[in-house]
């Protein structure tokens, strides 16, 4: 790793190199106290440099080559970078005419199961995709709330594990999006229209410190290592996201996310104590009490959903965040409507098929059709012309269950 | 911008582009300088004011300077230059500190105050353009150099976009009389530019940011308390971060201005093969400390009064050096460490004058020097004194049955690559680059490039800031 180097030594006592004398040696500002410094001296070593750059260019050409073709291979295809960048640009959108839009808000849940066009398709107008994975939306709420350009509606998903303990991957997209500096603008504008569309392996989960640090290094004692989350989904320019096929194609990477899942299941040293869970928990509530109350003040409609999971997934949401204490808590606080989808037989995994092959996020056709089922009871109970904006949930045998091939 | 963007690779594309048309000398220089405003102006457009009021200020002391007849007018205009400068750079960078450290003493007499935060932006490296533009006053004022001749070589000294954030720190010597000749990079030097550029980013992108800064974050930003071997390789890994990031942005900027056909000066040489922190200091940001030498530690007497002198002008500039870095008191305890150092290298070198160590002493004497910078590594890089109390003691294995924090594969990272940069240091430490590319085959050197810019491109950097934009 050598840098910007000169020196002045030209055969050390120790540590030189004793042979013949460095021709490119020169002083530096150390060498020279006190007086005024001349003009650098900045020698090239000789070399034929047109043909070492040309030959640079196409040895690294060919292995940037064949690290592409080794991603696709492995089942990746080209998509834009999910970046706080690209939450920015929709961001931005509330704030240049599109303040009445409807938002979506959440973590993963929300930003793969619902999509976009499948919505636009009923709606007329395509939604606004502010979720983020991994993090809780309520930073991005109170962002909402403290703009009062904005005046549309927000569904805001609730995923038990992320919003009650407030944890947040990119909690800081919405300081990102008021501080990014023009630089920062044009670098991601350049990026998503001429390096993501077309390289598979510009991705984070493919980046080379991550593919070498996921090998199976032998642990220390007492250390426990998580395994990061893999790469999930595919996303487009607009933030429209589905989950990557390869995870309900491929049983092993399937597998692997499932196993990726469990290590949240079991418990931790480092987890907090009931006691603490439940103080954040009460916080995250106040939080979004105090959210809503500016959105309300000014005519937003705000609805929570509690997204689909299942199996081991939905078994450790229900032991660590009964639905009592954590979404029942969360209506009866905000005094804001919400939809359940235990409650509702057309946003029950079982009943209709929807495919979560990791428990936690919906295949893209499933989520295809999930968005399309949820949008029909949001527009029928809550947001449509006639609704009631607090409809209970419909009794189970009244809605008609279509029995999936999945 | 930062140099590892997209946005920079476009704007240089750019910049080389009108560099190279068949236009005027001064058309040219208006040229770069309008990009180097641009340059700066894509982090926050409105500091670019704080950039033309310290190149008007100085442009003007200095002219003041030289047509000043009684030396009274002299000090005022040199004063002048001073005030506006630090007074910028205390009103930005210290303000909210020197608040803090005043609500702290009032704190420990009893009187509860509780000032409103300022929220003062710092804006990008205007620790570093302001030195550069004070030296060209001093300069004058030290009648070492004449003004320049006309405001748009000095306004492009100033500004030139490779140093104008985080140096090299340039000397008005150094790069005003380049731009009073037309200078266009031959290809050799447009080459090997591009070389340059390609050594510093695989530092900063691949070494620092990927492989080294989540090491040293994972236990200086950690609750957790670190063993010995957790303490000593995030510290080492420290050690390479900021040599990596901020060696890296130097060479870039040299190489930046390389390939526009201009010569920076070097701002390391190998410093992790120092022996002694004389040494240290005469490889390590080397534009800096030879900046605090000459307008710091000579002017407060350096060592023509005597050893008390010596030493309070020794510790004086270590301490201004440290808090130079960061508006915080850990770094002044930085600095203050490494003015004991070199107050107590200078104590044994006159005791024992004349000795020449052995080759085993000599290379003992260097690992010595390194762990001891490596001690002050950790108040660099702690934010707190709390935090650096935790990292030492667990450097020094005072931290009990503390559990282990970093994975197997942070610590075979941190001894690959720091073991692998301290070697190069010390084979390299009588030579330079250059020898060495001179008499590399060139299919070597082909293999080489091609590899850094392959591992620069598959590590994604995501365009992190440099660290010593911070200061």
């Amino acid at each position: 790793m050598p840098s910007s180097t000169s020196s002045s030594e030209r055969t050390g006592r120790h540590g030189g190199p004793g042979g013949a004398p460095d021709r490119y040696a020169r002083q530096t500002a150390a060498d020279r106290p006190g007086i005024a410094q001349p003009v650098p001296v900045r020698p090239v070593p000789e070399q034929p440099w047109g043909r070492v750059l040309a030959g640079a260019m196409l040895l690294a050409a060919l292995l940037l080559g064949g690290w592409e073709l080794y991603w696709r291979n492995y089942g990746v295809h080209p998509s834009i970078a999910n970046t706080d960048g690209l939450w920015a640009i929709q961001r931005w959108r509330l704030d240049s005419g599109q303040g009445d839009a409807t938002v979506l808000l959440g973590s993963s849940r929300m930003y793969f199961d619902l999509q976009l066009p499948v919505w636009e398709r009923l709606d007329g107008r395509r939604p606004i995709q502010l979720s983020f994975e991994g993090t809780s939306p309520l930073a991005a709420l109170e962002d909402l709330a403290d703009d009062p350009r904005f005046t549309g509606r927000v569904l805001v998903g609730v995923a038990p594990d992320l919003f009650f303990s407030g944890f947040g991957l990119h909690k800081g997209a919405p300081r990102y999006a008021k501080k990014e500096s023009p630089s920062q603008r044009i670098g991601q504008w350049l990026s998503m229209r001429f390096i993501e569309p077309y390289l598979a392996f510009d991705d984070p989960d493919f980046a080379l410190q991550a593919v070498l640090a996921r090998q199976p290094w032998p642990q220390r004692p007492g250390n426990r290592w998580f395994l990061r989350v893999r790469k999930l989904s595919e996303t487009e320019a607009d933030r429209n996201t589905h989950l990557w096929s390869k995870v309900g194609d491929d049983p092993q990477y399937r597998d692997l996310a499932r196993r990726i899942w469990r290590q949240d299941f079991e418990p931790s040293p480092d987890d907090p104590t009931p006691e603490e869970m439940l103080k954040t928990e009460k916080e995250q509530i106040e939080r979004a009490v105090e959210a809503l109350a500016r959105l309300r003040a000014r005519g937003v409609k705000v609805l929570f959903v509690r997204l689909p999971s299942t199996g081991e997934y939905l078994a450790y949401e229900n032991r660590e965040f009964p639905r009592e204490r954590s979404w029942n808590a969360l209506l009866a606080a905000t005094g804001a409507p919400g939809i359940y989808f235990e409650d509702y037989p057309q946003l029950r995994p079982d009943l209709q098929g929807y495919d979560l092959p990791e428990w936690s996020h919906m295949a893209h056709d499933s989520g295809e059709r999930f968005t399309a089922a949820l949008y029909g009871i949001i527009e029928r109970d809550f947001w449509g012309p006639g609704a009631t904006g607090a409809a209970a949930a419909k009794p189970l045998a009244a809605v008609p269950v279509v029995a999936a091939a999945h | 911008m930062v140099f590892n963007s997209l946005t920079f690779v476009v704007f240089f594309a750019c910049v080389l582009l009108m560099h190279s048309l068949p236009l005027g000398w001064t058309t040219r220089k208006i040229n770069l300088l309008l990009a180097s405003y641009l340059f700066y102006s894509a982090w926050n457009p409105p500091f670019v004011i704080l950039l033309w009021i310290s190149t008007v200020v100085d442009w003007y002391a200095a002219q003041g300077l030289v047509k000043a007849l009684r030396p009274a007018a002299r000090h005022a205009w040199m004063l002048l230059s001073v005030l506006a400068n630090l007074g910028m750079l205390g009103y930005f960078k210290y303000g909210q500190f020197l608040l803090d450290s005043f609500t702290a003493v009032m704190s420990t007499i009893g009187v509860a105050w509780h000032p409103a935060r300022s929220d003062i932006v710092l804006p990008v490296g205007i620790s570093f353009y302001t030195f550069a533009t004070m030296s060209y006053t001093l300069d004058v004022y030290l009648r070492r150099a004449l003004p320049a001749r006309n405001m748009l070589d000095y306004a492009l000294f100033v500004t030139f976009f490779p140093h104008l954030v985080a140096g090299p720190i340039m000397r008005p010597t150094e790069l005003v009389p380049q731009f009073e000749t037309p200078r266009r990079a031959t290809g050799e030097q447009l080459r090997f530019g591009l070389a340059l550029m390609s050594i510093g980013l695989f530092n900063k992108i691949v070494l620092a940011d990927s492989f080294l800064s989540h090491v040293a974050e994972r236990v200086y930003d950690s609750d957790k308390t670190p063993g010995a071997l957790d303490a000593w390789a995030a510290t080492l890994a420290f050690s390479g971060q900021i040599f990596c990031d901020f060696a890296g942005y130097s060479t870039t900027a040299i190489g930046a201005a390389l390939c526009l056909g201009f010569a920076m000066p070097d701002n390391f040489r190998f410093p992790y093969a120092a022996v002694g922190f004389t040494d240290f200091w005469r490889r390590w940001h080397i534009t800096l400390s030879s900046w605090l030498r000459d307008y710091l530690y000579i002017p407060l007497g350096g060592n023509r009064h005597g050893p008390r002198r010596t030493y309070a002008a020794l510790m004086t500039t270590m301490l201004l050096g440290g808090l130079w870095h960061g508006a915080n008191w850990t770094f002044v305890a930085w600095g203050g460490l490494h003015g004991l150092y070199l107050a107590a290298e200078r104590a044994v070198r006159a005791r024992f004058a004349g000795y020449q160590p052995g080759p085993f002493i000599f290379l003992a004497l260097g690992l010595l020097t390194y762990m001891l910078v490596n001690v002050t590594w950790v108040f660099f890089r702690a934010k707190t004194f709390g935090k650096a109390g935790v990292a030492l003691r667990g450097m020094f294995g005072l931290n009990g049955a503390a559990g282990p924090i970093l994975p197997t594969f942070d610590l075979l990272v941190v001894a690959g690559i720091v073991s692998a940069m301290v070697l190069i240091h010390w084979l390299m430490r009588a030579r330079t680059l250059e020898a060495v590319i001179a008499r590399a085959p060139a299919v070597l050197v082909s293999g080489v490039w091609a590899l850094l810019l392959f591992a620069i491109i598959i590590v994604q950097g995501v365009g992190s800031a440099f660290i010593y934009f911070q200061f």
